[in-house]
């Protein structure tokens, strides 16, 4: 097959990949408007993003093995499909169980075709080693992606359409695909060689679940950052949250010019580690300085999936069911981050909540306007409370409408900088502990990096 | 490229890497990125010393927050718990309910508060002993309903005892140094 006959289809895999990869986190900006429209709890809606997480984790090997039993190419063509299909399930789903179980299904179909497509791209790129590197940008890049496009199609159209749109994207992508399965099914070829898969890459499976468990804490928390606690819209949030996509397709160039894959790891978890800890210890509620940690997170995060991914394929005789375990090890680590981080950060943001309102209640009280209008000030913050319920509530309104007298005008807009200043200081160090304790997780994925030593590519 | 040359470069970018993090974490360090948290509110129970009481409007405003420490001390709640809970009546039932505080509990505790900025203001010198006395004695009888009010709106309470009593406590002060 000549080169330019095999580019669509090496696109068409690599955006399954993608697509598939980045469902793990596309619907994370859109859990709020989620969380109202199916009037749901928070741990209720955080499962759908777990459930499709925990699938593939749990499905990813298994599936590789079908793949290999009936033909890649047919499993990833039959996996895009049930993907597309459960795709709209999601689009039109009314009710949170239905949601959760329709992304169980996604996650289903994403893990045969994701797995398949590796079985598939050494014959259609050349070698393993091109492959595997395919394979894993397309899905960093997926990953990476995922909250950006889903924050702008939940602003820009609604939550529904982020699904609607991945089914005609997955059978643009089944069809290149369907020839490679044709092909298979005229040959009775399945798959080039029948090796023993032999055991996975202990190591770099484990620091890929580690590595991933701190990089869906980055993404997750970064984005709950900017929505739930400095409260920008959707579209906002995925205007920020590109700056990682971003830096992690420069990042992917410094593959080429470093050929160790230990220390392309072993740079991306400092990497990846550095920047959580900057998002832990911002010191200011600024967009602009959530920008510099972003970089080094999408930086490492292109680094250190990439490299460990090569690690765990190299020398491995059946790509599809290597490719399964990393998938596996990097689903496991999403799901694992959430829920050991989630219920942190829910308890922090409870606390933080309470003493910015105390401490804005306090600058009132201990201000020179008149008591009758502190009480009134502190009965309307009350009020705002109990209407935004759990959340961090926007203060603006609580000060509205402003004192006919310029001189208590200008004493109120000066308090509600100031009460506004508490919570920014509260949802911002809500958040500190989690992003502190994903920044360890991925420092201690340098304890199993550093003993793959003895697989250098 | 040769092993050493590999080698090397991946020595620089683990440097690299290594150096940059410190950068940004030092940097954030540095700006206050470990005290940027909700400032601290005080405690209840410890005085609050007054500062230059002049004027009416300002010694009602002190008088209030002293009023509303010494209640928020006597139940053991934060003073700005206690000031949004005294916003409005749906406000203070929910109070009441998280606290487990009933309507003859709150009444003390405001009472107690009420005394306690009659004190304050008397020892900063801003209230004279002879319009403290009467003001004593009506806030250890007032009824809840009366005694946020006093609370909320200090400065025209303060205004109408200065106007029963101010000109005979003048009077007084001439013949008591």
């Amino acid at each position: 097959m000549g080169a330019e006959a095999r580019r669509p289809r090496v696109a068409a895999l690599a955006l399954a990949v993608a697509l598939v990869l980045a469902d793990s986190s596309v619907v994370v900006l859109a859990l709020p408007d989620i969380y109202r429209d199916l009037d749901t709890s928070v741990a209720g809606v955080t499962w759908v993003l777990v459930s499709f997480n925990l699938v593939m984790a749990l499905a990813a090997v298994p599936a590789a093995m079908i793949a290999r039993r009936v033909g890649p190419a047919r499993a990833a063509a039959v996996g895009l499909a049930i993907f597309a299909g459960a795709g709209l399930a999601c689009g039109v789903a009314d009710q949170l169980s239905t949601l959760i179980l329709a992304r169980c299904v996604q996650a289903l179909g994403g893990a045969a075709a994701v797995t398949a497509a590796l079985e598939l791209l050494p014959a259609t790129v050349g070698s393993e080693r091109r492959a595997a590197a395919v394979w894993a940008s397309a899905g960093a890049t997926g990953a990476a992606l995922g909250p950006a496009i889903g924050g702008l199609l939940t602003e820009l159209v609604s939550w529904q359409s982020i699904f609607l749109l991945q089914v005609p994207v997955a059978l643009a992508a089944a069809v290149p695909i369907l020839a490679v399965a044709r092909d298979e099914a005229a040959t009775g070829i399945l798959t080039a060689e029948r090796r023993r898969p032999g055991r996975p890459h202990l190591a770099a499976n484990i620091a890929l679940a580690m590595v991933s468990a701190a990089i869906a804490a980055a993404l997750f928390l970064l984005v709950l950052l900017l929505i739930e606690g400095w409260r920008l819209s959707p579209i906002g949030a995925a205007a920020v949250v590109t700056v990682m996509p971003l830096a992690a397709l420069a990042g992917s160039r410094l593959d080429h010019l470093v050929p160790s894959a230990r220390a392309r790891a072993a740079a991306g978890a400092i990497l990846v580690s550095g920047g959580l800890a900057g998002l832990g210890l911002l010191p200011k509620a600024t967009v602009l300085l959530t920008i510099p940690p972003q970089i080094l997170v999408g930086v490492g995060l292109a680094l250190v999936l990439s490299a460990l991914t090569e690690t765990a394929l190299h020398g491995r005789s059946s790509q599809a069911i290597h490719g399964g375990w990393t998938i596996s090890a990097r689903h496991a680590g999403v799901v694992i981050g959430l829920l050991a981080l989630t219920p942190i950060f829910t308890h922090d943001i409870a606390q933080q909540r309470k003493d910015a309102i105390d401490a804005g209640t306090a600058v009132i009280l201990d201000s020179k306007v008149q008591p009758l209008l502190k009480i009134s000030l502190a009965q309307k913050i009350e009020d705002r409370l109990e209407d935004e319920k759990g959340k961090v509530p926007t203060i603006g309104p609580a000060f509205e409408p402003l004192p006919d007298d310029s001189g208590e005008r200008d004493e109120v807009v000066q308090l509600r900088e100031e009460l506004q200043d508490q919570l920014n200081r509260g949802a911002t160090h809500a958040f500190s502990p989690s992003f502190l304790l994903a920044a360890l997780l991925g420092l201690l994925a340098l304890i199993p990096i550093g003993l793959a030593r003895r697989v250098e590519l | 490229m040769s092993a050493e040359g590999a080698k090397r470069r991946g020595q620089i970018l683990v440097g690299g890497a290594l150096v940059a993090a410190l950068i940004l974490v030092g940097a954030y360090l540095a700006a206050g990125g470990a005290s940027y948290t909700p400032e601290k509110t005080l405690d209840p129970c410890k005085h609050r010393p007054w500062s230059n009481p002049e004027g009416l409007g300002e010694i009602a405003n002190q008088f209030t927050t002293s009023a509303l420490d010494g209640a928020a001390c006597k139940l053991g709640v934060s003073r700005e718990a206690l000031a949004r809970a005294l916003a409005s009546p749906a406000a203070r039932e929910r109070f009441a309910k998280r606290y487990g505080i009933d309507d003859a509990k709150l009444a003390r505790a405001i009472r107690a508060g009420l005394l306690r900025a009659i004190d304050d203001a008397q020892e900063a010198g801003a209230l004279s002993p002879l319009i403290a006395g009467p003001l004593r004695a009506t806030v250890e009888r007032i009824p809840l309903e009366q005694a946020i009010e006093l609370l909320k709106n200090a400065r025209s309470a303060l205004n109408d005892v200065q106007g029963l009593f101010g000109p005979a406590s003048r009077l007084l002060e001439q013949f008591i140094p």
